[in-house]
């Protein structure tokens, strides 16, 4: 190949002599994969961990009969013990603990048949109590507890100490009986785990002759599958029985949008190396237009020469995506354990101790980052391939094949944006279950309509020149006439700086939009659906899935309504329920309390019918999400699970909820209680009697509760604030990629305007010689600069104000429902347009001052 | 060995339609020095980049040993030019990038000629052309005389059927033009075809045919025989 020749003779030389681009690139696109590779390892250390921790928590146990979270009776032991084929049949209690002192620690809790669950797990208990001789009987004592080694030694607990646990019940006090060996499911979640009696566990965590799972191993010879139906058919309907890998790929899909917006940032990382790819490569076509010419003369052909500028992109973007790879690993390594905190406090338990590299995940990561870069490199080499040895080895080029060249950019600027909108399309009219309707579906409109417009950007900006000669030319002299003229002189250059300021304007345009449309969208609904003065949560309030928490014992309402200046206390119950393989968030609202001081949206149904029709019966309304998903309006049925057997249900009503990604179904607090006999609550908003202070309210209740129990006790200011802050810091990502482009396109104006300045030093001297100030002459460069900011502002407003929406649509109402409205937000488009300029003159300040300074002998005398 | 038959070539310049050359017809013969003379857009530089296979011809036909250079791809040309054609232009047009020996190798580099069977060859070359000691360095660290010295080896590396040289001396003084021409003609005396474009009557005086455009036409066409020849 004789590519490989050009490359190493002129291509590496090239590298070297413009290293301050080249490095620019190369980081952007280096950071772009160490973005999506950090992401991933982040992302498969998460889930092989939760992976782990049911693996070890299950044991030998190959099925699992689950059912709603409340647990279901334990008479159904007997009946999966009967079914033939099962070998062992053991009873689990899986709950949630919490040290009653000291900082924060959680750990969960195994309720197991002592004599019976040796056949499913392995334990090797140490150090057992002295004063019990038979290691299995002590757990029997309803105080027993075992802890780990890792754990006592990690909290300085001896055995036989007491230990305060907070439960269900409030705090129990239990006695470290033994320590577990770290081994079996006293490896998993990191050591937080305490193994109690099944008996004990049902008496301290609230569930008297219930318990929360089977555990089955299956005699040799049998299948799976027909254990499964086996199974499935003796119990009654609405359990769930399932394969531990089963649950670890719900533990998947419930992280779905986490993952989501975790893989967006990841995009848009690569997008921006993309970006900085692009202005690399065009601008250095553009400045070495005449060492294109002289190989064209020479011989080189076409495919030679655009293949010698892919063959520079591949060269880089190979090294940057090797060190994108090193550098993901190492910001896996720093992040894991923020994100680790994060997963276990919004979606489950987990304990990450190792990162999970998977190399083939490295290679398509390289993949991706080589060929994006090489996408990004494609039109401005095509580009390099027209331009013809004649024009290009003059002393003074004619611009003959322009417009052909711009006719070409107009169709495939058209095609892209026919394309965003035909995505659009096909998602907007696709099925709600469909597999269309994906984010990545808005994401390829979102790319497809940029790269659409940033291929217009020649066109808009002659448009806009032109505009400018009309109006305003005229009024800002010669400096003003000359930098239109210079501006169209060079269109392709100038366009690839316009089209840097589009990129960075538009994203931050658009997340604005995007951030402010949800703010709104979010406060407005919590503002019709919680108007309490004080909250009362078990766990954190903003957690989404249905982290495991302590719930709260209903009888807490009396004693919170006793506190003086307290008018109300309504409890709220929060569990997901399975309907068919997906988790759906059952809310179990006291329907007459609440709407007595809420309002609820309605979106299909009537008004009314939520408050008459709902209390004590039969009856649910539904989000819209889970309207959609399983095509429901009011007046049909829907069954649900429940630890009575499947229950059916009428819908009456569709109504807004931001609650849960996963779609909410709402259930009055009393047929919750009796149908699921379930008496705790998640959260109690209460209300503060008018004349009394909501702070002295609040402060009485975290008084009243200091030592008995841990919880989050907020007022109602404090509450938005938190969403507040959580909604920020999901977007702070999303400005630090905002400046980082915004940096991208300053820079890009910056090696614009040199270019320019240089080629121009025979035009700057001739201006001098005949009377132009230096002011002048550093004005006119200003102008020039100030214009290609404008026009990149304006591009990038249009296109942010679109994307924004399209985001809105695929990260938003994909999850939550059409209901939350588009809202752009005119301050930051103020901003943006106020920051395009001001950068760009920013930018412009070093070329001028260059222009200025030139030498009138030296430049006329050149060449 | 090169025929042109009322070739001609118009430009657009803005709305404007310029004809730099109409309808000439003109006829090379093999180991011909032929200067071409006329005034500042008279069509000089249109006419030699029609022969060098650098554009195409608006109307008219041209030949190279018979094969037509008008109505052929943009690959087939440019292997032409590659190949058969050697350029020598005003402003030398070295890549600042590489060193003289690089230059002078990259018409073949193009080809696919590894560079270490290149080297001896044009090393060879820069020795005869009185740059022995100046293979490794780039063009910046070369004076303009020597520069174009560099530039006449890298069209000749190739053994092209056509030397082209536009204003060759353009940008140098008059002793270093004088060493060029006398290159030229030397290399004329070893058979070498060549086409060169000048405005300077006495340089013109070194070809051995002198023919003249007026506003894209021939307007003369004498034979010399070459001066001192
Ligand atoms: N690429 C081009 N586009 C437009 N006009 C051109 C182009 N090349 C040459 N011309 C015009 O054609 C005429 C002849 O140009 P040229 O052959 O360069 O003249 P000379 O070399 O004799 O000075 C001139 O008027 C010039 O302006
Ligand atoms: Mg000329």
């Amino acid at each position: 190949m004789n590519i490989l020749q050009l490359l190493r003779h002129i291509s590496v030389k090239h590298l070297r002599h413009q290293k301050a681009r080249s490095l620019m690139a190369l980081i952007g696109i280096a950071l772009g994969v160490a973005a999506m590779v950090s992401i991933d390892i982040v992302n498969m250390s998460v889930l092989r961990s939760f992976e782990d921790n049911i693996n070890r928590i299950t044991g030998r146990a190959v099925l699992q009969v689950t059912d709603a979270e409340s647990g279901f009776p334990e008479a159904m032991l007997d009946v999966v013990q009967k079914v033939p084929g099962v070998e062992y049949a053991v009873p689990v209690i899986e709950t949630n603990g919490c040290l009653a002192w000291g900082d924060e620690r959680a750990f969960a809790v195994l309720g197991v048949d002592v004599l019976q669950d040796g056949n499913i797990r392995d334990y090797s208990i140490t150090d057992e109590s002295s004063d019990i001789p038979d290691p299995l009987l002590f757990l029997a004592r309803p105080d027993s507890i075992l802890l780990t080694r890792e754990m006592a030694a990690r909290e300085h607990i001896a055995i036989d100490q007491q230990i305060k646990v907070q439960t269900v019940q409030g705090t129990r006090t239990f006695t470290v009986r033994g320590l577990l060996e770290p081994d079996g499911p006293a490896k998993a979640l990191g050591g937080d785990i305490a193994v109690m009696d099944l008996y004990a566990a049902q008496l301290a965590f609230g569930k008297e002759g219930r318990i929360d799972r089977i555990d089955v191993s299956i005699l040799r010879g049998e299948s799976l599958d027909t254990m499964k139906e086996r199974i499935q058919a003796a119990l009654p309907e609405g359990y769930n029985i399932d394969t531990p890998a089963g649950r670890s790929r719900q533990m998947e899909n419930l992280m779905g949008r986490f993952r989501k917006s975790m893989d967006m940032i990841g995009y848009l990382a690569l997008f921006v190396g993309m970006y900085l790819i692009y202005n690399t490569v065009a601008i250095s076509v553009v400045q070495r237009g005449r060492e294109i010419g002289i190989l064209r003369a020479l011989g080189a052909t076409r495919r030679q020469v655009s293949g010698l500028f892919l063959g520079e992109t591949v060269v880089l973007s190979l090294a940057a995506s090797l060190l994108g790879i090193g550098l993901g690993i190492i910001l896996a390594k720093i992040s894991i354990t923020a994100v680790a905190r994060t997963v276990s406090s919004m979606y489950g338990r987990s304990s990450i101790t190792d990162l999970t590299i998977i190399p083939l995940h490295l290679a398509k990561d390289i993949a991706i980052g080589v060929a994006a870069s090489v996408i990004a490199a494609f039109f401005p080499s095509r580009s390099s391939s027209r331009i013809s040895p004649i024009s290009a080895i003059r002393s003074t080029p004619y611009s003959s094949d322009a417009l052909r060249r711009h006719r070409g950019l107009t169709i495939a600027s058209l095609a892209f944006i026919g394309i965003a909108g035909a995505i659009l399309l096909v998602y907007k009219t696709a099925a709600h279950a469909s597999p269309l309707r994906s984010s990545s579906m808005t994401i390829a409109a979102m790319l497809s309509l940029l790269l659409g417009i940033s291929l217009s950007t020649p066109l808009f900006l002659r448009r806009f020149i032109s505009m400018f000669h009309r109006l305003f030319a005229g009024r800002l002299g010669a400096g003003g006439r000359l930098a239109g003229l210079n501006l169209e002189k060079n269109l392709t250059r100038n366009a690839v700086a316009v089209a840097a300021v589009f990129f960075s304007i538009s994203l931050s345009v658009s997340s604005s939009s995007l951030l402010f449309s949800v703010q709104k969208g979010l406060m407005d609904y919590i503002d019709d659906v919680e108007r309490s003065d004080v909250l009362i949560t078990s766990g954190h309030p903003l957690a989404s899935a249905g982290a495991q928490t302590i719930p709260m014992p209903l009888e807490m309402a009396l004693e919170i309504e006793a506190i003086p200046g307290v008018d109300a206390a309504d409890p709220f119950r929060k569990l997901f329920i399975t309907i068919s393989g997906r988790r759906v968030l059952l809310e179990a609202i006291d329907i007459p309390r609440w709407l007595k001081r809420n309002t609820v949206k309605v979106v299909k149904g009537m008004q009314g019918d939520v408050g008459t029709m709902m209390p004590g019966k039969d009856v649910i309304s539904v989000s819209e999400s889970v309207a959609s998903r399983y095509g429901l309006k009011p007046g049909d049925h829907f069954t649900l699970p429940t630890p009575q057997g499947p229950v059916r249900f009428l819908v009456i009503s569709v109504v807004v909820s931001f609650a849960s990604d996963s779609g909410v179904i709402f259930i009055d607090y009393q047929t919750f209680r009796r149908i699921w006999q379930d008496h705790n609550a998640d959260m109690f908003s209460v209300y503060v009697r008018p004349g009394n202070d909501v702070i002295d309210v609040r402060d009485a209740i975290r008084e009243l509760y200091k030592d008995k129990r841990k919880m989050f006790v907020l007022d109602s200011r404090e509450f938005r604030a938190e969403i507040k802050k959580l909604l920020d810091q999901s977007f702070e990502m999303n400005n630090a990629v905002n400046l980082l482009t915004l940096a991208i396109a300053g820079f890009g104006i910056i090696i614009t305007l040199l270019a320019s300045v240089f080629e121009r030093t025979r035009e700057i001297g001739i201006l001098r010689s005949i009377g132009m100030k230096r002011g002048q002459v550093s004005g006119l460069v200003l102008i020039e600069s100030a214009l290609l900011g404008l026009a990149g502002g304006l591009l990038g407003t249009f296109a942010g104000v679109l994307t924004g929406w399209i985001n809105l649509e695929g990260f938003f109402r994909l999850d939550f429902g059409d209901s939350i409205s588009y809202q752009v937000h005119y301050l930051s488009i103020c901003w943006a347009l106020l920051l395009a300029v001001g950068l760009a003159v920013l930018a412009g300040l070093y070329p001028a001052r260059r222009a200025a300074k030139t030498n009138i002998t030296e430049a006329l005398s050149y060449e | 060995m090169i025929q042109l038959k009322n070739a001609s070539k118009s430009y657009m310049q803005g709305a404007r339609e310029v004809h730099a050359l109409r309808n000439v017809s003109l006829n090379i013969g093999k180991g011909e020095f032929l200067s071409v003379m006329g005034a500042s857009g008279s069509g000089k530089s249109t006419l030699l980049n029609l022969i060098g296979g650098l554009d195409q011809p608006s109307g008219g036909e041209i030949f190279m040993d018979g094969k037509p250079l008008h109505g052929i791809s943009d690959d087939e040309l440019t292997l032409i030019r590659r190949r058969r054609v050697g350029f020598i232009f005003q402003f030398f047009n070295l890549l600042p990038v590489l060193t003289a020996a690089e230059n002078v190798s990259l018409p073949l580099l193009l080809e696919g000629t590894p560079f270490s069977q290149i080297q001896p060859k044009a090393v060879d070359l820069l020795k005869k052309m009185g740059l022995e000691e100046r293979v490794d360095h780039r063009p910046e660290q070369l004076s303009g005389g020597e520069m174009q010295r560099v530039a006449i080896a890298r069209a000749l590396v190739t053994n092209p059927a056509v030397l082209l040289a536009d204003e060759p001396t353009g940008n140098l003084d008059s002793h270093t033009s004088e060493e060029i021409f006398m290159l030229l003609k030397s290399l004329h005396e070893q058979g070498q075809t060549i086409v060169m474009v000048t405005h300077d009557p006495r340089a013109a005086a070194y070809g051995s045919r002198i023919v003249t455009l007026k506003d894209g036409a021939i307007s003369e066409d004498i034979t010399t025989g070459g001066l001192e020849a």
